[in-house]
């Protein structure tokens, strides 16, 4: 137990599906090397929003699933489940405890199975509803990353699918964190999803949101933008996608079976801003920095670094670096990792808290990719520009959603 | 008829045949049942959602006899349709 009173909750595994590799070691080392995962999607054929970070499968990977399973998932279900699955084979749980009850599951999506939920109203719109097979549904809920993720691995116990937008993996911690500091599960499998689809996309370029927006440009011009996060020539993000999964678990129970430990989650907090649609507050951001250093009982001068969510939009790297000038002052390091990855929607917390959880491991802070210039309005940060070595006690990981919602998870490496 | 079982339900070939029934024998069930039809349907252009016949469907003979008794009525009805010109 916590001075809270509350059980102690560990991290045990973690599994990947993403643009830049398909084991958290395989990404780390992609990301270290400086790699992008953005490309031209050339099989997008009419969109004003041509550029992304699709996640990369081995061939054939997904008949690695048997079919009764696998019937039910499009890409965000497949993304969800093989991260879900390799989570679970990290932490080595025994089918049988996975099966027992007393393992949950909580993963979160922004959209649910967005190039499914295309795909049948195209079906539908051109007449060819008939042809819309008895899965489609399946894969088009919103839940559909959890419950396919829950039944490929036989989870019997609480199911849940947070949607948050862009803060739904954290999210999707911070409630497995709860579910198991409260005990009413030992271990729950947890983390984000996303699938990109050209109309997601399309939806971020329409508000000037993407790096493809640039006014006067021509579709082709419009190809070279990458995302830069707090750099003075940034002008939006790029989606990504892919999937990021956690296995928590009590401590005592990881104790017990000589569970590998990647970190303890120590502090979560969730916050509206009262308003807001699209764009990020400093005030409100601020307050769920305060309100996280208040659930871990901790100081902010204990977070060795930060893992920004800074997705290179013009106004939300602002309110976020304000946010965190007035918290943290330059004294701690900051980087983000959409310059690498995109913004990977739902699935960018969790994926993001695995890569900070393996920079704790290795006492190093990977930077920020396309940052050259500090802008002005990001300054007053210690913003790394290259990989630095440092020892991580504590580290603080941002999400910030459309519909005014923040999220924030401290992690300290495991002591007893 | 059987590479709609194998290729789109991944069935293994060697466990098609006529006695072994649908849900019970081949591990299908009624989601899997709506997608052959669906499966079926494109492959032999032909409409079937609204035919109540498929619900007596138990074992994969009852598929082929369904069939037949479709394909035949189509000769049929082509039949007498052409024999009328």
């Amino acid at each position: 137990m916590s001075g809270s009173g509350r059980r102690r909750v560990v991290i045990t595994g973690a599994g990947v599906v993403s643009s830049l590799g398909a084991t958290p070691e395989e990404l780390y080392e992609n990301l270290a090397a400086g790699w992008c995962g953005v490309r031209r999607m050339s099989e997008w054929k009419e969109t004003s929003a041509p550029l992304a970070a699709p996640a990369v499968l081995r061939e054939n990977v997904e008949k690695t699933i048997p079919r009764i399973f696998r019937r039910s998932m499009g890409r965000v279900g497949l993304y969800s489940a093989l991260a879900a699955r390799a989570a679970a084979e990290d932490a080595e749980l025994s089918g049988e405890f996975l099966a027992g009850g007393e393992c949950g599951c909580v993963i979160g999506s922004t959209m649910g199975g967005s190039g499914s939920i295309a795909e049948t109203f195209r079906l539908l719109l051109s007449g060819r509803g008939e042809e819309i097979p008895a899965t489609q549904f399946f894969k088009c809920v919103s839940h559909t990353a959890s419950f396919n993720a829950a039944n490929l691995l036989r989870i019997c116990g609480v199911v849940e699918s947070p949607s948050a937008a862009c803060a739904s993996g954290l999210q999707a911690v911070g409630l497995a964190r709860d579910l198991i500091a409260g005990g009413v599960q030992k271990a729950v499998i947890c983390g984000g999803a996303e699938e990109l689809s050209p109309e997601v996309n399309a939806s971020f370029d329409l508000i000037y949101a993407s790096a493809n927006a640039a006014e006067g440009e021509s579709r082709e011009e419009k190809t070279t933008g990458e995302p830069r996060p707090f750099d003075a020539a940034r002008r939006g993000l790029v989606c990504g996608d892919g999937a990021g999964i956690l296995v928590l678990e009590e401590l005592e129970h990881a104790l017990a079976r000589g569970a590998r430990i990647y970190g303890e989650v120590i502090g979560f907090a969730t916050c509206g801003c009262g308003s807001g649609l699209s764009q990020s507050d400093a005030s409100a951001i601020l307050r769920c920095l305060e309100l996280v250093c208040r659930d871990a009982g901790i100081a902010p001068e204990a977070i060795d670094y930060v893992s920004a969510h800074a997705t290179a939009t013009v106004q939300g790297d602002r309110e976020e670096a304000a946010a965190l000038r007035t918290f943290f002052g330059a004294r701690v390091p900051v980087s983000s990792l959409k310059g690498h990855l995109g913004h990977t929607l739902g699935a960018s917390g969790a994926l993001e808290l695995i890569v900070s959880l393996l920079m704790m491991r290795r006492s190093e802070i990977l930077p920020t990719l396309h940052l050259e210039q500090i802008a002005e309005d990001c300054g007053g940060l210690d913003l790394p520009r290259e990989i630095r070595r440092r020892e991580i006690g504590v580290f603080l990981k941002n999400c910030f959603a459309f519909g005014g919602i923040n999220a924030t998870l401290l992690c300290s490496k495991f002591k007893r | 008829m059987n590479s709609t079982f194998t290729e789109m339900l991944e069935v293994p070939a060697e466990e098609l045949s006529p006695e072994k029934e649908i849900f019970k024998d081949l591990g299908l069930d009624s989601l899997d049942m709506v997608d052959l039809m669906i499966g079926l349907q494109r492959k032999f252009g032909i409409s079937l959602r609204q035919n109540e016949e498929i619900r007596k469907i138990v074992t994969l003979g009852d598929v082929y006899a369904f069939f037949e008794k479709l394909e035949a009525k189509r000769r049929e009805s082509a039949a007498s349709s052409s024999g009328g010109e």
